[in-house]
C-alpha cells in the first residue's frame, strides 16, 4: 500500500518537477540565460575610452544625480531610493580601490552596465541597466575612462534597508525571470534618418526616460507594453505623462528640443522630478542631440489608440467624491488668473498655460494638487536663467478650496471630469520631499 | 505695481549695495560675481513673497518666518545655497531652491539685501519681560558668559544687533520660535554654516533655559534709527566664522 502511494506520488510529482524545471529554464533563458551571472574577473583597468566624451555622456545618463547625496561628494554614492520594498542606496563610482570602482576592469564595468550584475551580485533595477544595455562599447569605455579621472573618495553607502526577500540579492534572479526581457532595440524602419536613430539611442539608452515615463507592471517591473505610456513614478509623488505623438502634439520638434534643454516654454515648465532631470542632465544636451531626441519622441505612436486613459487606475482617496460647497471658478479668478490667465492660456514663457497642461489633462491629479499646495520654481537653465515662480497655497486655501480649484481647471481645460475631493488633497499633502 | 527701481529706497541705496557687494567680493565671496537685481525680480519671486513678504520685510503676524530685507547679501547667498545643498533642511525652502544655480541665487540675495532693512521687533504686542529674565538675557547678549565660554552676541551681530557685513545677519526682528529652532538645529547638527562654524560652538555653549530667554528678549528688540548691518571689518569677531576675519584669540 505504502509503496503504491509512493509510486503514484512519484509518478505525479516527477513530471511536475520536470515541468517546473523546464519552465524555470525557459524563464532563465528569457532573462538572458546564465551569461549575465558570469562577472568577468581580471582584465585591463585602463581603457582607450574618450574621457571628455565620457563626461558629456555621464551628464546625459545622469550618473551624478543618482550617485550623489544632496550636498555630498560627487559620485561617492549613498543617495537613497525609496521603493515599495524599503530603501536602497546607490554605490560609489569614484576610482577608490576599496569602496569604489578603483580595481574594476573596463570589461567588468561594461558587464555591470549591460547585465546589471557586478561582483556585488545581481543589482537592483533602480539602476537603469535595462537602458544602459543599449550603449555601444565606445560609449561605455568613454564613461569608464571619465569615471577614472575623478578623485578617488573612500565612501561606503549605508546598508540597504529592504524587506525580505527583496533584501536578498539572490531573489533578484527570480524577479528577472519573471520581469526582465533584455532585447536589442527593435530594427529601425528602413528610411529612418540618422537623427531619429540617434534620438532613439539617447531616449532608450543613456537618457533612461522610460524609468519614469513607462507604465509600471507588477513588482515595479517595466513591461514592454508600458513603454513610455506614462504613470505614477514609484517612490515619488509625481505622475509622468506618456511621451508619444499625441501627448507631445502641442510642441513642434524645435519647441520640444527647447523644452528639454531649458525646462521651459510656451507649453509648459518643468517641475518635480522632471525639473531635476532638466537641471542635472538635459540642460547640458548638445543642440543636435536635443533635436534628435525631440524628433524621435514625436514619432512614438500614440498609446491606447483613441481611448482616453482609464482614470480608475489612479487611487483617489475618496471612493465617492462628496459635494464641494466652494466655487472653483471664482477661486481660480481670485488666486490664479493673474498668472495663468482667465482662460488658462498662461503668459508666454513666464507662466505656463493650464489648458492642455500635463497636470491638468493627466488621469492622475497628484501633480496639480501638489503644485497648488507647495508652489513651484522651474529649474534655472541658460534658456531660463531667472525663472518666474508659483506661490504655495497650503495654509492660505483650505483643502476643500484647493480641491474645488483643481476640479475646475481639470474639467474645463483637461477633460478630466472626475472631481478631486478634500480627502485627496489631504492625502497628497502628506507626500514630502522630491 | 511699481518695480524695484521706484521702491522707497533711501538716498544712497545703490551705492550702499555696491559697497556691500564690493566688500563681500573682497572678503569672502570672491567667486560670486557682483550682482544687481533686475527690475522685474519682484514679480518673479511671487513664491517667496507668500512667506517673506514682497520685499522680504516679513509677513505680519507670522510666528516663524524670518524676514530677509536688508540682511547682508553674502549671508543670504550662503543660506540659499545651504538649503539647496543640504546644510539647512526646512523642506519648503529646499523645494524652491533645489534646482537654482549660483547666479540666480546671487541676484535674489542682492535684491533682498538692497531692500530697506526690516528690523521691527517681531513681538511688538508681547508683554514686557520679567526683570530677572531681562537681566539674564541682557547679560548674555551684551557681555556673554565667560564661565560658559560664551562671547557676547553683540561681538559679532553688532552693537545694535543689526548684523555685520558681509556674513552676519541681524538678530532683531526675528520671531522667538525661529531663533529657538535655529539654535536648536545648530545643536543637533541639522543647520551647518560655513566652517569653522562659530554658531555651532555658541549654540552648544548655551543652556536650553538661556536659549529660550535670549530668544524671548531678542524678539522684543527693535534697533531704532540705525538699522543697517555694521560695515565690514568694523568688528573683529572673537571666534572664527567661515571666511570672516577674526581676532586672534590666545588659547
Ligand atoms: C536612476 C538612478 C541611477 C542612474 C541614473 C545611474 N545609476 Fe548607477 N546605480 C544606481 C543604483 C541604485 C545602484 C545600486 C544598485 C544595487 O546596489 O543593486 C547603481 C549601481 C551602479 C553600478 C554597480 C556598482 C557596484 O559596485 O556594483 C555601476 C557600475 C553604476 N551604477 C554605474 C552608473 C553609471 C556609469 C551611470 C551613468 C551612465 C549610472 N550608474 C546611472 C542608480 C543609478
Ligand atoms: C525622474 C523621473 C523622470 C525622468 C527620468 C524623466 N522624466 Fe520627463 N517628466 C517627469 C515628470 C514627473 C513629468 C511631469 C512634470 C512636468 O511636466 O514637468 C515629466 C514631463 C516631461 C515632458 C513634458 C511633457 C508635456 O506634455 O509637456 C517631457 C517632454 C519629458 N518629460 C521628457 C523626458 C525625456 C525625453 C526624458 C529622458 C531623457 C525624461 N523626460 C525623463 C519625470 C521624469
Ligand atoms: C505668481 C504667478 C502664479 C500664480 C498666482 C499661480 N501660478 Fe500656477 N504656475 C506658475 C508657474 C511659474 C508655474 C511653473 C512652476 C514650475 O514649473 O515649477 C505654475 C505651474 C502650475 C501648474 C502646472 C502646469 C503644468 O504644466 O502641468 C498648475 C496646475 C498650476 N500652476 C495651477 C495653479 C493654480 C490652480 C493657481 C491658483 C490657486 C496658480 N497656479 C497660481 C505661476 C503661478
Ligand atoms: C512656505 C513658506 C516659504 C516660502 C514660499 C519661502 N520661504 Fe524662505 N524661509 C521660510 C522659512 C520657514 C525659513 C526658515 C527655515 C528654517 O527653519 O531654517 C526660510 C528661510 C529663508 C532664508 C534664510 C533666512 C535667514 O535669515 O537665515 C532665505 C534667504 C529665504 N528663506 C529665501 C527665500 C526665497 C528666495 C524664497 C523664494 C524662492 C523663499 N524663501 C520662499 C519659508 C518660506
Ligand atoms: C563669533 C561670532 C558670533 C557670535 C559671538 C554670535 N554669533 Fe550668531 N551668527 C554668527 C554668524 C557668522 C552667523 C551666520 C551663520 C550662517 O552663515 O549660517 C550667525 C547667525 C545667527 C543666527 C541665525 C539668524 C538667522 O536669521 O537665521 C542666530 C539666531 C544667532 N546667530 C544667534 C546668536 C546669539 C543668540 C548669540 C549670542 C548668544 C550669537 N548669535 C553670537 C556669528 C556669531
Amino acid at each position: 500500500m505504502i509503496r503504491r502511494i509512493a509510486l503514484w506520488s512519484a509518478l505525479i510529482t516527477l513530471p511536475l518537477l520536470l515541468l517546473g524545471a523546464a519552465a524555470g529554464g525557459v524563464l532563465l533563458l528569457r532573462q538572458g540565460g546564465l551569461a549575465p551571472y558570469r562577472v568577468p574577473s581580471g582584465g585591463a583597468i585602463t581603457t582607450a575610452g574618450d574621457a571628455a566624451e565620457g563626461a558629456y555622456l555621464a551628464r546625459i545618463g545622469n550618473c551624478l544625480t543618482c550617485h550623489t547625496v544632496r550636498g555630498g561628494t560627487a559620485f561617492a554614492g549613498g543617495r537613497p531610493f525609496r521603493t515599495d520594498y524599503g530603501t536602497l542606496y546607490s554605490t560609489n563610482l569614484t576610482p577608490d580601490p576599496k569602496t569604489g570602482l578603483g580595481d574594476w576592469s573596463a570589461e567588468a564595468f561594461r558587464h555591470a552596465m549591460r547585465h546589471g550584475v557586478s561582483r556585488h551580485g545581481v543589482l537592483y533595477p533602480a539602476f537603469p541597466y535595462a537602458n544602459f544595455a543599449h550603449l555601444t562599447d565606445a560609449d561605455l569605455d568613454a564613461l569608464f575612462a571619465y569615471l577614472r579621472t575623478l578623485p578617488p573618495v573612500e565612501a561606503r553607502p549605508p546598508p540597504n534597508d529592504l524587506r525580505w526577500p527583496a533584501s536578498w540579492r539572490g531573489a533578484l534572479v527570480g524577479w528577472r525571470m519573471l520581469h526582465y526581457r533584455p532585447a536589442p532595440l527593435p530594427p529601425a524602419p528602413a528610411d529612418a534618418p540618422p537623427e531619429w536613430l540617434r534620438g532613439r539611442y539617447l531616449v532608450d539608452g543613456l537618457g533612461h526616460c522610460a524609468m519614469c515615463h513607462g507604465t509600471r507592471g507588477a513588482q515595479g517591473s517595466l513591461p514592454a507594453e508600458g513603454y513610455l505610456a506614462g504613470g505614477r513614478i514609484p517612490g515619488q509623488g509625481w505622475y509622468a505623462p506618456p511621451l508619444d505623438a499625441r501627448q507631445l502634439a502641442r510642441y513642434d520638434v524645435d519647441q520640444l528640443a527647447d523644452y528639454l534643454v531649458t525646462g521651459n516654454g510656451e507649453h509648459g515648465a518643468a517641475y518635480g522630478s522632471m525639473a531635476e532631470v532638466v537641471y542635472t542632465s538635459l540642460r547640458h544636451l548638445r543642440a543636435d542631440d536635443a533635436r534628435a531626441m525631440a524628433t524621435y519622441l514625436k514619432s512614438v505612436p500614440a498609446h491606447g489608440g483613441e481611448a482616453r486613459p482609464d482614470t480608475g487606475r489612479f487611487l483617489y482617496a475618496a471612493a465617492q467624491p462628496v459635494a464641494n460647497p466652494h466655487n472653483g471658478g471664482r477661486l481660480y479668478q481670485d488666486h490664479c488668473a493673474s498668472c495663468h490667465g482667465d482662460g488658462g492660456e498662461g503668459r508666454g514663457r513666464d507662466y505656463p498655460p493650464l489648458r492642455g497642461a500635463v497636470s491638468v489633462t493627466a488621469p492622475d491629479p497628484v501633480n496639480a494638487v501638489r503644485l497648488v499646495l507647495y508652489g513651484g520654481m522651474p529649474p534655472t537653465t541658460d534658456g531660463n536663467p531667472r525663472p518666474h515662480s508659483m506661490p504655495p497655497f497650503a495654509g492660505r486655501l483650505s483643502n476643500a478650496e484647493i480641491a474645488a480649484i483643481v476640479t475646475h481647471i481639470r474639467r474645463n481645460w483637461g477633460e478630466q471630469d472626475r472631481p478631486v475631493s478634500a480627502a485627496d488633497v489631504a492625502a497628497y499633502y502628506g507626500i514630502r520631499g522630491d | 505695481m511699481n518695480d524695484v527701481s521706484s521702491a522707497p529706497h533711501r538716498p544712497a541705496a545703490g551705492a550702499r549695495l555696491l559697497a556691500r557687494l564690493a566688500c563681500s567680493a573682497l572678503l569672502a565671496f570672491g567667486a560670486v560675481q557682483a550682482q544687481t537685481a533686475g527690475p522685474d525680480l519682484r514679480e518673479r519671486l511671487a513664491a517667496c513673497a507668500a512667506c517673506h513678504g514682497e520685499r522680504g520685510e516679513g509677513v505680519a503676524g507670522s510666528t516663524y518666518y524670518p524676514h530677509l530685507a536688508g540682511k547682508p547679501a553674502g549671508y543670504l547667498i550662503e543660506q540659499l545655497q545651504a538649503f539647496r545643498d543640504g546644510r539647512r533642511h526646512y523642506w519648503q525652502m529646499v523645494w524652491l531652491t533645489q534646482y537654482m544655480d549660483d547666479a540666480y541665487i546671487a541676484e535674489i540675495a542682492a535684491y533682498y539685501a538692497a531692500q530697506p532693512p526690516h528690523t521691527q521687533a517681531a513681538d511688538v504686542g508681547a508683554p514686557a519681560l520679567p526683570a530677572a529674565v531681562r537681566e539674564r538675557a541682557e547679560q548674555l547678549v551684551h557681555h556673554g558668559d565667560a564661565q560658559a565660554g560664551l562671547p557676547a552676541c553683540v561681538a559679532c551681530h553688532g552693537a545694535t544687533l543689526t548684523g555685520l557685513e558681509p556674513a552676519v545677519p541681524a538678530l532683531v526682528g526675528l520671531p522667538q520660535d525661529y531663533i529657538v529652532s535655529q539654535i536648536g538645529s545648530w545643536r543637533d547638527g541639522t543647520r551647518r554654516s560655513k566652517a569653522p562654524d562659530c554658531m555651532a560652538k555658541i549654540a552648544a555653549a548655551l543652556s536650553p533655559a538661556d536659549i529660550r530667554i535670549v530668544a524671548q528678549y531678542l524678539s522684543h528688540q527693535s534697533p531704532g534709527a540705525h538699522d543697517e548691518p555694521a560695515a565690514a571689518g568694523s568688528l573683529m569677531p572673537p571666534l572664527a566664522c567661515g571666511d570672516l576675519p577674526h581676532a586672534q584669540v590666545t588659547p
